[in-house]
């Protein structure tokens, strides 16, 4: 608990704009602007938390904002940091990570094809899951999945009745 | 007379080819511990196989597979059983030696046109696997040529009438090594590298559909009753009648699907090691003994 | 079951032999997938039935769709059916492939599979037991029976159809059609 309290204090030290908590035992949650992101992973990795186990996104609607998580752990200590950070909705733009940590391209990959976010600098950012895609990015909160399937899947007719016609 | 030994001979290998088929799945299945299939199972899917419409890739797709049951019909006709051997008197064992090499030849000619690396792979590992029983195969060939000082197989039945078996006699340890690498020339586990359907998709019978299936399917009835049939005429005395035959054949076959419903599936490199290993060393000693007490 | 009569098998040996040897392409669609290996091992074995598995389409009979389909699991299985010789029968496991099951508002999962692929059995169940699956294999012989299991004549005959629709989910296909499609005008356009 010491080791932790004190790595709070250097990173508040260092960074301007970060806020840094403890929610729960063994995790922590760092907040942080758009410019201060790519600096602290590389503080974290030198820290000894060489291994990004995830980037996800929150969309949070009424507020306008996107919030990616990166979420990092060590072999060595039981600590799970959180950085997180805010990112406008309209043209959502970030930059890569993946000069900190190579395994970023297929999370990047993923939250491009599934929310929208572009990020500078990742080669390949071609769709993995979704196929002749045409519509909004479906893990968007205004994206209605119940109109979608009614646009797209129930209009296509009934081989039978097709053959009872002709 | 001598037509119907002609007709006679690769149907009834046929009927005790498909025989030992649907035997081989009632045993693994029972010692599963389950009911298996009826015995006549493979005859319904041959019968199936033949109202399916396959698909060509080309003419050497299909010649090639007709040349490897030709190959192995051919085989049948100088296999003595029980007294009926249609060619008898045209070369013995060199010819079978040398046309049994047609049927992975026909299968690896037909393989090339399919367009499947699948095929390619299967080949490779019959071929090598071939290599691995050839080596302790001649050398036993070599041993009972040697001995009975005749490359005939209508005499070397004859010559061990009543109970003077080649197994008994100093050919012992030549036998002991032919009976090691009968898993090899068979195709049973531990050596099923060649169809290993979780590896390599069923090998070179991949892009194989209905008809051609079926000639698969016949083609491997033959190829099982050859080589049973040659271990049993060379070293067990062939037989009086087809009866006596028959069970020789059974008993070795029933003891192979045991072993092979037991192991585990070997890789090409073990099985290699394997078969240059002890079936050589014993079937060389073969040799030497079969030199000293002709 | 009728396996023991010869005289059936030698009136008509086409018909029996697609009965009694149904072989199973093993492809693993959904969660269903958990519920084929107890049926094809020992506890509840379906090789007295005459079904065993085999490792490819063109050695195989019958088709199980078992469980949910997204779109490119779709595409897999047109390009596996298409490959498979004919006659061949499909039949579909648990509610999903019926009318979209649990996942009946998902953007990513097919709801009707009988537009795309023409379907001869069902069973309902999430996911069915295996004593359902032999129920499934018997009412499929007495379909064969009866000349009734005519999935592959339709689409066959329909060919223009169903690829119209698998068009559309698709955009372009990358494989050409499999049976010749000619486009002649309606006569009363």
């Amino acid at each position: 608990m010491k080791v932790n309290k004190e790595l709070k204090k250097r990173i508040e030290k260092i960074y301007k704009n970060t806020q840094v908590e403890f929610p729960e035992a063994n995790r922590m949650v760092i907040k942080t602007k758009q410019g201060n992101l790519l600096p602290i992973l590389e503080f974290l990795k030198s820290e000894g938390f060489r291994q990004l186990k995830a980037i996800s996104c929150v969309d949070w609607i009424e507020e306008k904002e996107f919030e990616l998580v990166y979420q990092v752990a060590s072999l060595n200590s039981p600590l799970h940091i959180m950085v997180k950070v805010r990112i406008g909705r309209e043209d959502a733009q970030m930059e890569t990570i993946m000069k900190i940590f190579g395994n970023a391209q297929v999370y990047e990959r993923e939250i491009h094809e599934l929310f929208g976010v572009k990020f500078r600098g990742n080669p390949d950012l071609s769709p993995l899951f979704l196929e002749n895609w045409q519509s909004i990015p479906p893990f968007r909160k205004d994206f209605d999945t119940r109109e979608y399937v009614k646009d797209v899947f129930d209009k296509i007719p009934n081989v039978e009745s097709e053959n009872e016609k002709s | 007379m001598k037509v119907v030994e002609f007709v006679f001979s690769p149907f009834l290998a046929f009927i005790i080819g498909v025989f030992f088929l649907g035997l081989f799945r009632k045993i693994v299945a029972r010692i599963h511990q389950r009911y298996g299939p009826p015995i006549i199972q493979p005859l319904l899917d041959v019968i199936k196989l033949f109202h399916q419409k396959g698909f060509s890739h080309g003419v050497l797709f299909d010649l090639g597979l007709i040349l490897s049951l030709a190959g192995s019909i051919v085989v049948i006709l100088f296999l003595p059983f029980a007294g009926i051997c249609p060619l008898k008197s045209s070369g013995g064992l060199l010819v079978i030696l040398y046309m049994m090499l047609f049927l992975p030849l026909g299968i690896a000619l037909s393989g090339g046109e399919g367009a499947n690396p699948n095929i390619s792979i299967g080949i490779s590992r019959k071929l090598i696997l071939s290599l691995g029983y050839e080596v302790p195969f001649l050398l036993i060939i070599i041993s009972v040529m040697n001995f009975y000082k005749t490359i005939s197989i209508v005499d070397i039945v004859n010559s061990q009438g009543g109970f003077r078996w080649a197994l008994f006699s100093p050919l012992f340890f030549s036998g002991i090594a032919y009976f090691m690498i009968l898993p090899a020339m068979l195709g049973m586990r531990p050596f099923d590298i060649v169809s290993a359907p979780q590896e390599i998709s069923s090998g070179p019978q991949v892009e194989y559909g209905g008809k051609y299936l079926a000639l698969s399917h016949i083609q491997h009835a033959f190829s099982i009753f050859i080589t049973i049939a040659l271990f049993v005429n060379l070293f067990l005395g062939g037989g009086e009648n087809i009866f006596f035959f028959f069970l020789k054949m059974l008993v070795v076959f029933v003891s192979m699907v045991l072993i092979h419903s037991v192991f585990p599936r070997l890789r090409l490199e073990q099985a290699l090691r394997y078969l240059w290993r002890w079936p050589t060393i014993f079937a060389f000693l073969g040799v030497i003994v079969s030199q000293i007490m002709r | 079951m009728d396996r023991k009569s010869v005289i059936k098998w030698i009136k008509e040996p086409g018909k029996m032999g697609h009965k009694y040897s149904l072989w199973a392409v093993y492809f693993c669609t959904g969660c269903g997938i958990i519920e084929i290996p107890p049926v094809i091992t020992s506890r509840w074995d379906a090789e007295r039935f005459g079904v065993i598995p085999v490792a490819t389409p063109r050695q195989a009979n019958l088709f199980m769709i078992t469980g949910y389909v997204s779109l490119k699991t779709l595409k897999a299985i047109i390009r596996t059916y298409e490959q498979m010789p004919e006659p061949k029968y499909t039949v579909a496991f648990g509610s999903c492939p019926i009318n979209g099951g649990m996942y009946w508002d998902s953007y990513n999962t097919i709801k009707h599979i009988d537009k795309y692929i023409p379907i001869d059995g069902w069973i309902a169940g999430c996911m069915p037991r295996p004593e359902a699956i032999f129920i499934a294999v018997t009412k499929l012989w007495m379909m064969i029976d009866k000349g009734a299991a005519t999935g592959y004549i339709r689409y066959r005959k329909n060919y223009k159809f169903y690829r119209r629709n698998q068009e559309k989910l698709f955009g372009e296909l990358a494989w050409p059609p499999l049976y010749p499609i000619d486009e002649k005008e309606d006569e009363s356009e």
